[in-house]
């Protein structure tokens, strides 16, 4: 799990309070310098696509992001039907944040690519469970790192 | 009815017939003898006379030819004797008067001065004699006697005899007849006299008494026997007559039933059809037709032959020649709906137009009756009826619509609640959780069991969503159904709660439970509130128990969950099914009250029903239904 570290973590989340809490339950791993916290979906494509406040930053992919659903502007569904339905951003492993399990969200994101979901606050058992389920995915982030 | 005829007047005729036959008997009788009598006196008188006149003439001859009055005149007067004579005279053969006798009675006796011719005349009652004197054949002169010859003495006397012997006879006669005409006219009588009372009474039933072996008798057996004749006839007549008119009554009955029957006909044809009509075997009205022009206003000129067609709708007569001619060519009924103009209104009104046949012999259609029924108002009616149901179809819509939308922000609603509701939630739990474990060695014993306090009750408020989402989330799930092993799901369902539950577990005493139909998850929904209800108000126990059974019943298995635990007030059962109610303190028994809210919603939907009875305190028992047969049409 050492890679993890130098993953590029996008947590987009429009809740200060829940991304700080969040925030800190990824502190343990040591992961905190390494999440983006960005407050929407607005937010979040500016910044894969490297456009608006993010236009100048150093072309590369994220190496995980972490989705709300609800959110102002454009919300996480947009987000994730954007991003999956791009060739070029389709691989970027996208986990879902939801307040519950409930269905209906949890069904339809992964009708939209979705890779997986954790229960907010999100802390690091969580995470490691979830990169577990989907080994696959940080295969290709390790691989991606790696190089 | 007698009074024409009197009553006797048979046994009259008869007395009449014998009285007047005895009268004219006697009569004839009486008066043959009488005439008889007559004739034999008058010989009697004439013959006396000539003797007697032969004796004076012996005794006077001597004194003529002597010439001696004298002694002629004392001959004479001998006829004193003789009481018939009543005068005598002698005459000389010159006829000269001689001597002369007279009867000294009072009469005043004539004698004839000159002799008569010799021989017996009768003249006047009287019988005179000439005779002559003869001596020696001389004629010496002429005796003459005169007698009265009158019988009426005699007759008058044999008048007497007959009177009296008649009035005898008929006497006798009269006794005789009237003795015998009884045995005549008794049973005569009689017969006439059962006869009237036959009549009067009507009783066929009184026989005449025979008396005599006779024709009459003979009669009274005649009339008897058709008096029994008549009698059974009249019986039989008697029948006959109430038969017919029972058959009277009936028929009048039916007459009357069939005059009804008309009047309604007529009534229905009236109310029913405002127009009736008949046309010839083309179709081609022949008739006048007042019905018609009072609805149409057409002439019958106009509407004579096909005319009638064009009353109705230009645009309906297509459809009605069309319909015409399927009818004329099978002389078949048919009624068909047509717009027909209307005079009143002066607009073209909805009728229907029905037309039958009138078949010959040959099958053939002779002429066809029809009618024509005003159906506008109905017609209007309909269409009426129609808008309005279609306007209330849109509004079934409409409101299906809005109900959807309401489903809709219902949804939306426990969406936000998931969501906004959780975050400041999990906000109080996320940062009293990194107070505890940043700040612990800082906060004081009261601050510590305070924040205990913040922590306990935000997972509380966050089990109260969670488990308000569930209720929510599962009332809108739909049921699918499998066959499910009830015993194996309470028993593992009971397995699985007694590995967490904390404290002391109840002993399970679980009977036999029937396989049903429904949805595992929901059903295993509901044994685990039942289950953990159960193990939850029983762990105060020494010996906690929990039974688990079914009963069947008709249509339905009954299911239980029994305790032995704390129970509740039966009084508030009715809230026990209620979301967020709950019975007992939070303090002694944790919980959201949702659990029972939830079952009652799984079971009602699965079309079950579920009930509890408790005493506090004594346990209680939780009983659910599941139909035997599910109804697959239900969600």
């Amino acid at each position: 799990m050492e890679e993890i570290e130098h993953v590029e973590i996008l947590l987009v989340e429009d809740n200060p309070l829940d991304a700080e809490l969040s925030m800190r339950g990824l502190q343990s791993a040591k992961l905190f310098n390494r999440i983006i916290w960005l407050k929407d979906g607005q937010e979040a494509l500016d910044y894969v696509y490297c456009r608006g406040a993010y236009a100048q930053r150093a072309a590369a992919l994220p190496g995980l992001i972490l989705l709300d659903l609800k959110m102002p502007r454009v919300d996480g569904l947009e987000v994730l039907a954007t991003l999956k339905g791009d060739p070029e951003t389709k691989s970027i492993p996208v986990v879902v944040m939801t307040s519950s399990q409930e269905e209906k969200d949890v069904v339809k994101s992964y009708d939209l690519g979705a890779n997986s979901y954790v229960v907010k606050p999100v802390n690091f058992e969580d995470l490691t469970e979830v990169a577990r389920q989907a080994g696959m995915y940080w295969l290709a982030i390790n691989h991606r790192a790696g190089n | 009815m007698t009074t024409g005829i009197p009553v006797h007047s048979i046994r009259l005729k008869i007395m009449l017939v014998v009285l007047i036959t005895t009268f004219f008997s006697l009569l004839i009788a009486g008066t043959a003898m009488m005439l008889n009598d007559w004739r034999q006196y008058r010989g009697f008188v004439a013959t006396e006379l000539a003797t007697l006149a032969n004796v004076v003439n012996r005794a006077s001859a001597p004194a003529l030819a002597f010439n001696d009055k004298k002694e002629a005149a004392e001959n004479l007067a001998l006829l004193e004797a003789a009481p018939a004579v009543k005068a005598a005279a002698i005459y000389t053969a010159k006829g000269e008067l001689f001597a002369s006798y007279a009867k000294r009675d009072g009469e005043e006796h004539i004698i004839p001065r000159l002799p008569g011719v010799e021989g017996l005349h009768e003249e006047g009652g009287r019988l005179s004699l000439y005779q002559r004197m003869v001596d020696n054949e001389e004629i010496l002169g002429t005796l003459f006697i005169e007698s009265s010859s009158d019988a009426s003495h005699r007759l008058l006397a044999s008048l007497g005899i007959l009177l009296a012997v008649m009035v005898l006879s008929l006497l006798v006669a009269f006794l005789l007849s009237n003795r015998l005409q009884r045995s005549v006219t008794g049973p005569v009588l009689s017969v006439t006299e059962v006869a009237r009372r036959v009549v009067d009474g009507r009783d066929f039933t009184l026989r005449a008494q025979k008396t005599s072996s006779d024709e009459i008798g003979f009669l009274v057996e005649a009339f008897n026997d058709m008096l029994a004749e008549i009698g059974k006839r009249a019986v039989a007549l008697e029948a006959s007559n109430q038969a017919l008119a029972q058959e009277v009554s009936d028929r009048n009955a039916a007459q009357r039933a069939l005059q009804v029957s008309e009047r309604r006909n007529r009534v229905l044809v009236s109310a029913s059809a405002a127009v009736t009509w008949l046309a010839d075997e083309h179709g081609a009205w022949r008739s006048e037709h007042p019905q018609w022009e009072a609805y149409t206003g057409q002439s019958s000129q106009a509407y004579m032959g096909l005319g009638w067609r064009n009353a109705f709708h230009v645009d309906d007569r297509e459809t009605m020649d069309l319909a015409w001619a399927q009818a004329l060519a099978e002389g078949q009924a048919f009624e068909i709906e047509v717009r027909l103009w209307h005079q009143a209104t002066r607009e073209c009104r909805f009728v229907t137009l029905r037309a039958v046949a009138s078949i010959d012999d040959n099958g053939k259609a002779m002429e066809w009756i029809g009618s024509i029924s005003d159906i506008h108002d109905r017609r209007t009616a309909e269409e009426m009826a129609r808008t309005l149901n279609r306007e209330l179809e849109q509004r079934v819509t409409q409101r299906t619509a809005q109900l959807e939308e309401a489903n809709r922000e219902l949804e939306s609603f426990s969406y936000s609640v998931s969501h906004d509701l959780r975050s400041p939630v999990r906000a109080v739990t996320g940062f009293s959780k990194i107070l505890a474990q940043d700040a612990s060695s800082t906060l004081s014993a009261e601050g510590l069991r305070l924040l205990g306090i913040i922590q306990s009750e935000a997972a509380r408020m966050g089990a109260l969503i969670d488990d308000l989402l569930t209720f929510s989330r599962l009332g809108r799930k739909a049921i699918q159904p499998t066959v499910l092993d009830m015993h194996g799901l309470a028993e593992s369902t009971f397995s699985t709660l007694a590995a967490q539950h904390q404290g002391p577990v109840a002993e399970l005493l679980l009977g036999t439970l029937p396989e049903v139909e429904g949805d595992r998850s929901l059903i295993a929904q509901v044994w685990s509130n039942l289950l953990s209800n159960a193990l939850k108000f029983s762990a105060k126990r020494e010996r906690p128990l929990i039974e688990i059974g079914s009963i069947s019943e008709d249509d339905d298995y009954v299911f239980f969950v029994r305790d032995n635990g704390a129970g509740f007030d039966p009084r508030y059962k009715a809230k026990l099914f209620g979301v967020f109610q709950r019975l007992h303190d939070a303090s002694d028994f944790a919980g959201t009250g949702v659990g029972l809210a939830l079952v009652h919603r799984i079971i009602t939907r699965h079309g079950g029903r579920v009930w509890a009875d408790s005493v506090l305190d004594q346990g209680a028992t939780f009983y659910f239904t599941l139909p035997k047969e599910f109804d697959h049409g239900r969600n």
